[in-house]
C-alpha cells in the first residue's frame, strides 16, 4: 500500500490572529520608531551612533511579520516596509517563532528575559543590537502605558511630565500619519 | 531556593579531563576527533615557564607537531588570530591544540574560524550564531585556572582599532576536549593566580544572579563558588599544593560551565569595557568590578546573592547570618578576598581601578577615561541579562566608585 494512502499529510496549522496581532504591533513599532527619531533627543542620539544607511529589523521566525528601518541623514530613520527579503539588513532581530514573539508582545516576557530564555536570535553585529535595544525600550515607553511597559522594560524611567505626554502625543500622531 | 524558569537550554559537550597527570591522554584525545597533525598555539609567558616542554614530553613521540605559535599577546587580537590562521593552513595542519589563558584560548578559537571556514573575515562571525557547521578539533589546555574558555561556547577578540572587544558566541565554538592538568597552573604567579581566581568566582556568581540563570547552571556555579572559597586564599600562601591548583583548575571549568549557559551581567559588561580601553586585564577587571556589580543590583537579586553565602563561607556562618544581611555579608565577603589578595601579593592585586598600573608604572586607569569607559560599554551586550538596566549616569556612578575604592551609594540606584 503506498504511504500517501495511510498517512494523511497534516499542514501546521497558522494562527491567524495571532499573526495579525503580531503584524500590527510590529508595523505600528516601526512606524513608532520612525517618528521617535523626529521626535526625542535620545533616540536621535541612538541613530546618530549608527553607521549611515543602517538598517535593523525586528520580526518572527521563519516567515512572520517584520518591520524594517533604515537610518537616514544624521540621526532620524526611515519605516521601510514589512518585507524582509527586499533589501539587505544589517541587523536582523527575530523571535524564533509565533508563540515566543506573542509571550513578549502580550508583555508576559520582557525582551531581556526572552533574550536569556534563548527566544531571540540576533544577526548582526551585536555593538550595535545594543543602541537598537535601547531605541526600542525608548519606543516602548512612550507607546505604552506606564502599568504595561513596566512589563515590556527592564526599568521604567523618572522622566520629566512634558517629555512623555507631549512626546507621546506627538509619537503616536507621526506614527498614525506616517511622519 | 531553586529558581526553574520557564524555559532554558543548557549544553556541555566538552570532554573534560582532570588530574595531575592527563597530558598523557592527548595523542588518545587526538586519535579520538582524527586528528594527526596538531598545531600548538600559546604565548611567550607559558612557552619561557617550559610548560610547552612538559607537554611534549607527556605526549611523547605519538603526534607529529605541525607547528608551534608562541607569540599570542596579553589581549587577543584580530592580527594575532590572521597571523595563526596564516601558519596553520602554511603548515597544513588538521587541529588545534591551546595552551594558556582566556587570551590564547580566545584567539586559538578565533584563529580556528578562519581557517575552518576558509575566511579573512573573522568579524563576519562575531555576535551570536553566525557559525553554522563544526570547526576543526580544538584542544584547550588551561595554564590559568579563571577563564574557563576551556568550556565555553564564547570567544572574545580585541579590535584594536574600534577600541572594542568583539563577542563571538556559538556551540561550535565549544572545545572537543579540556585537559586540567595541575602541572600545568603550578608555577603560575601569585598575581596572576589572584586575578584568575577571582575572575572564576565573578563568573560562577554572575551566572547564578543575572537573568539566565538556570539549575543545571546553578548546581555549576555553586561548586565552583565552593572550591574557589576554599582553596584560592591556601593556594596564594601555599603556591605547590597540587590539590588546591587541581581544585582551582576544576572550579574555574564549573564557572565556565555555568556561565556559558546562563551568561554574565553588568561586572562583566563593564569590565570589556575597562580591558578594552585601558589594557586592563579581565581577570583584575573581575574582582575589582564584582561587589559594586553585586551592590547595584541588590535591590532586584539580593536574594540570589544571598543564597550565595552558603558555598562562600559554610553552614555555621549562613546559619548565623540573619535572612536580610546574607547578601550584604556576601559583598562584604569579596572585598575581605580582594584585600587580603591586595596583602599576600604585596599590593599586586589592585583593590580598585585607581591602584591599576600599566606596564611602565604609570595609572592604567586615568579618572579622565572613565567616559571613554562608559561609551565602550553601552555597546557591550553583556549588559542584556543584568537584572538592573544601566544609563550612561549609573555606569558613571559605579565606575567614580570603583576607581576610588568606595562602597555604592546605594541612595544613588534608581530603582524604575
Amino acid at each position: 500500500m503506498r504511504m500517501e494512502l495511510v498517512y494523511r499529510e497534516i499542514s501546521p496549522g497558522r494562527s491567524y490572529l495571532k499573526r495579525a496581532y503580531l503584524s500590527i504591533n510590529l508595523w505600528f513599532m516601526g512606524r513608532a520608531i520612525q517618528a521617535a527619531a523626529r521626535v526625542d533627543d535620545q533616540v536621535r542620539r541612538e541613530f546618530r551612533s549608527l553607521p549611515d544607511k543602517f538598517t535593523f529589523a525586528l520580526g518572527i521566525m521563519p516567515e512572520g511579520p517584520h518591520f524594517i528601518v533604515q537610518k537616514s541623514g544624521v540621526d532620524s530613520a526611515r519605516y521601510i516596509g514589512r518585507c524582509i527579503d527586499a533589501q539587505p539588513v544589517d541587523l536582523k532581530m527575530e523571535f524564533k517563532h509565533l508563540e515566543a514573539g506573542m509571550l513578549t508582545f502580550t508583555f508576559r516576557e520582557n525582551t531581556p528575559v526572552a533574550t536569556a530564555r534563548d527566544r531571540l536570535v540576533v544577526d548582526g553585529e551585536v555593538a550595535y543590537a545594543c543602541s537598537v535595544v535601547r531605541i526600542l525600550d525608548i519606543v516602548q515607553i512612550y507607546l505604552l502605558p506606564k502599568l504595561v511597559a513596566r512589563l515590556a522594560v527592564k526599568r521604567y524611567p523618572r522622566w520629566p511630565l512634558g517629555r512623555k505626554l507631549i512626546n507621546r502625543t506627538r509619537i503616536y500622531w507621526r506614527s498614525l500619519i506616517g511622519y | 531556593m531553586l529558581h526553574v524558569p520557564g524555559y532554558y537550554e543548557y549544553c556541555c559537550r566538552v570532554k573534560v579531563v582532570a588530574g595531575h597527570d592527563v597530558l598523557e591522554r592527548i595523542p588518545a584525545i587526538l586519535e579520538r576527533v582524527h586528528a594527526t597533525r596538531p598545531m600548538i598555539v600559546t604565548d611567550r609567558g607559558v612557552a619561557g615557564a617550559g610548560l610547552i616542554d612538559v607537554m611534549t614530553e607527556a605526549m611523547g613521540d605519538q603526534v607529529t607537531i605541525g607547528g608551534i605559535e608562541d607569540d599570542v599577546p596579553p589581549d587577543s587580537s584580530i592580527e594575532a588570530v590572521r597571523r595563526i590562521a596564516e601558519a596553520y593552513r602554511n603548515n597544513r595542519c588538521d587541529a588545534l591544540i591551546a595552551v594558556g589563558g582566556g587570551s590564547v584560548l580566545d584567539t586559538a578559537k578565533g584563529a580556528n574560524i578562519m581557517v575552518s571556514e576558509e575566511t579573512d573575515d573573522l568579524m563576519a562571525f562575531s555576535g551570536v550564531g553566525t557559525l553554522k557547521r563544526r570547526l576543526k578539533p580544538l584542544i584547550a589546555i588551561p595554564t590559568t585556572a579563571g577563564t574557563g574558555s576551556e568550556t565555553t561556547l564564547v570567544a572574545v577578540i580585541k579590535d584594536h582599532e574600534r577600541h572594542q572587544k568583539m563577542p563571538f558566541i556559538s556551540y561550535f565554538l565549544l572545545p572537543d576536549a579540556a585537559l586540567l592538568d595541575s602541572r600545568m597552573t603550578l608555577t603560575l604567579p601569585p598575581a596572576i593566580t589572584a586575578a584568575t581566581g577571582m575572575d572564576a568566582l565573578t563568573h560562577a556568581v554572575e551566572a547564578y544572579t543575572c537573568l539566565a540563570k538556570n539549575p543545571l547552571s546553578d548546581a555549576n556555579a555553586v561548586s565552583a563558588i565552593e572550591l574557589i572559597a576554599k582553596h584560592l586564599l591556601p593556594v596564594m600562601k601555599q603556591p605547590e599544593d597540587r590539590d588546591g591548583r587541581l581544585a582551582l583548575a576544576v572550579a574555574a571549568t564549573l564557572a565556565g560551565m555555568a556561565f556559558s549557559n546562563a551568561m554574565v551581567g553588568m561586572v562583566h559588561n563593564i569590565g570589556h569595557a575597562t580591558g578594552a580601553v585601558c589594557g586592563v586585564p579581565h581577570g583584575t577587571c573581575m574582582a575589582i568590578l564584582l561587589p559594586y556589580g553585586l551592590e547595584y543590583n541588590q535591590h532586584r537579586n539580593g536574594h540570589l546573592t544571598a543564597e550565595l553565602l552558603l558555598p562562600l563561607e559554610g553552614a555555621d556562618t549562613y546559619a548565623r547570618t540573619p535572612r536580610n544581611q546574607r547578601a550584604q555579608r556576601v559583598i562584604a565577603r569579596v572585598r575581605e578576598m580582594n584585600q587580603s589578595l591586595h596583602d599576600i601579593t604585596q599590593g599586586q592585586h589592585p583593590r580598585c581601578l585607581r591602584e591599576t598600573y600599566d606596564r611602565d608604572g604609570n595609572a592604567a586607569v586615568p579618572f579622565e577615561r572613565l567616559p571613554d569607559i562608559v561609551a565602550a560599554a553601552k555597546n557591550d551586550p553583556a549588559v542584556f541579562l543584568n537584572p538592573e538596566d544601566l544609563d550612561d549616569e549609573d555606569y558613571r556612578m559605579v565606575l567614580e566608585h570603583a576607581w576610588a575604592g568606595t562602597p555604592l551609594d546605594c541612595t544613588r540606584i534608581k530603582r524604575g
